[in-house]
């Protein structure tokens, strides 16, 4: 699973911030189109839910999304990983 | 399914302040609604008039935003008009214990089959921050511009006393905890009343020395007290101090209740 966060939605409260325990979301620094500081999202991957939802099957965690006032937070299902062919140019 | 299902997607995100702990109060209230299994259509939700009272506006199924105070008073006919419905009230300090006071008593002393979920930020948050029977003493509020001199009401005490049958207090920084109390309320038969401390950056915070919103959450979080430390301190003989809150289950019990089918 894929941490987001919605931008249409979040107005910026840093209560997130507070809360994770991996510290995954950090305080923003720029303003977005609506003048909304949305925080930043440091190393997503080390979120309990993005790593063990589907093993477990069941939402593990969770506590920004419980948190976040706005209904800003939420998951999205990742695209299963695929080979690449590496091009490599001489 | 998830607590998100319960949402009117169209109609967020809700006007709440940036902030504002309200909305954090929904999530753990339909996180536990949703684990019931209840369907949308038996569940019905009420509420009166503030900022808290908003929240079955942005709720999928059938509500009722009624007059100020009088949430108490509306969802008592909706049970007793078809006791097969789920009924939840959502209310604030002011719609629950200044205007809806009697209401909130006499709703207790009847052990109503309702679960009344209370967004408390010791405030008037719609109009503008005029002090509430909850505000604390010395804090800082548009009608008490030297700090409020009054007592304030303990809400869950208040219902204990008048006869509700499960009582508990949270806060808006307990998202879990809170989440399974609602779900406990929602259980059990008869009043359930859950008080959620919940921060008002606007009305409150911001007179208040809370400059930051996450400043609040933190003073709710060090000045929450569990029970079973305070209940421990008390046979220690050891003073409880003033400022801290008591957090956790405070009552359970199986009075008569009214609006159960048999
Ligand atoms: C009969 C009546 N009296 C007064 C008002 C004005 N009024 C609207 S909201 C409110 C206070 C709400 O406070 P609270 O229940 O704590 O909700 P909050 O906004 O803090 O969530 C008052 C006094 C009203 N709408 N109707
Ligand atoms: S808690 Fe929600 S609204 Fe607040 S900053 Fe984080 S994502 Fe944005
Ligand atoms: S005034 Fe206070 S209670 Fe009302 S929406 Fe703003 S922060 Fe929330
Ligand atoms: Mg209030």
């Amino acid at each position: 699973m894929k941490l987001a966060i919605d931008e249409t939605r979040c107005k910026g409260c840093n209560l997130c911030t507070k809360i994770c325990p991996y510290k995954i979301f950090k305080e923003g620094k720029k303003p977005n189109r609506k003048g909304t500081v949305v925080p930043e999202l440091d190393r997503p991957e080390r979120c309990t839910n993005c790593r063990l939802r589907n093993l477990y099957g069941r939402q593990l965690c969770g506590v920004c999304q419980l948190t976040c006032p706005d209904q800003a937070i939420h998951w999205t299902e990742e695209e299963p990983y695929e080979l690449h062919k590496v091009a490599i140019e001489y | 399914m998830s607590y998100e299902d319960w949402f009117r997607q169209d109609r967020l995100p809700h006007i709440y302040c940036a902030g504002c702990g309200n909305g954090t109060i929904i999530n753990c209230t339909l996180a536990a609604v949703d684990e019931m299994g209840w369907k949308k259509e038996e569940t019905i939700f009420v509420s009166g008039i503030g900022c808290s009272s908003r929240a079955p506006g942005y709720i999928l199924t059938d509500s009722l935003h009624t007059t100020h105070g009088r949430a108490l008073a509306f969802a008592t006919g909706v049970k007793m008009a078809n006791p097969d419905l789920h009924v939840v009230v959502f209310t604030g300090d002011g719609d629950l214990a200044a205007i809806g006071g009697n209401h909130f008593i006499h709703a207790c002393r009847r052990n109503i089959d309702l679960t009344v979920v209370c967004m408390n930020n010791q405030i008037y948050g719609m109009t503008g921050g005029q002090g509430s029977p909850t505000t604390p003493k010395g804090c800082l509020s548009s009608t008490t511009p030297y700090g409020c001199t009054e007592i304030p009401f303990d809400l869950c005490e208040l219902a204990t006393a008048a006869g509700a049958n499960y009582v508990s207090r949270w806060t808006s920084y307990h998202v879990k905890e809170l989440e399974k109390a609602v779900k406990v309320g929602l259980e059990t038969p008869g009043f359930s009343f859950i008080e959620a401390l919940v921060q008002c950056p606007t009305a409150f915070g911001r007179r208040n020395k809370f400059r930051q919103v996450t400043d609040h959450v933190e003073y709710l979080k060090v000045h929450s007290l569990l029970k079973a430390k305070r209940d421990r301190m008390l046979e220690a003989g050891e003073k409880i101090p003033e400022d801290m809150y008591v957090v956790g289950e405070l009552t359970k019990r199986s009075r008569p209740a009214m609006g159960v089918k048999p």
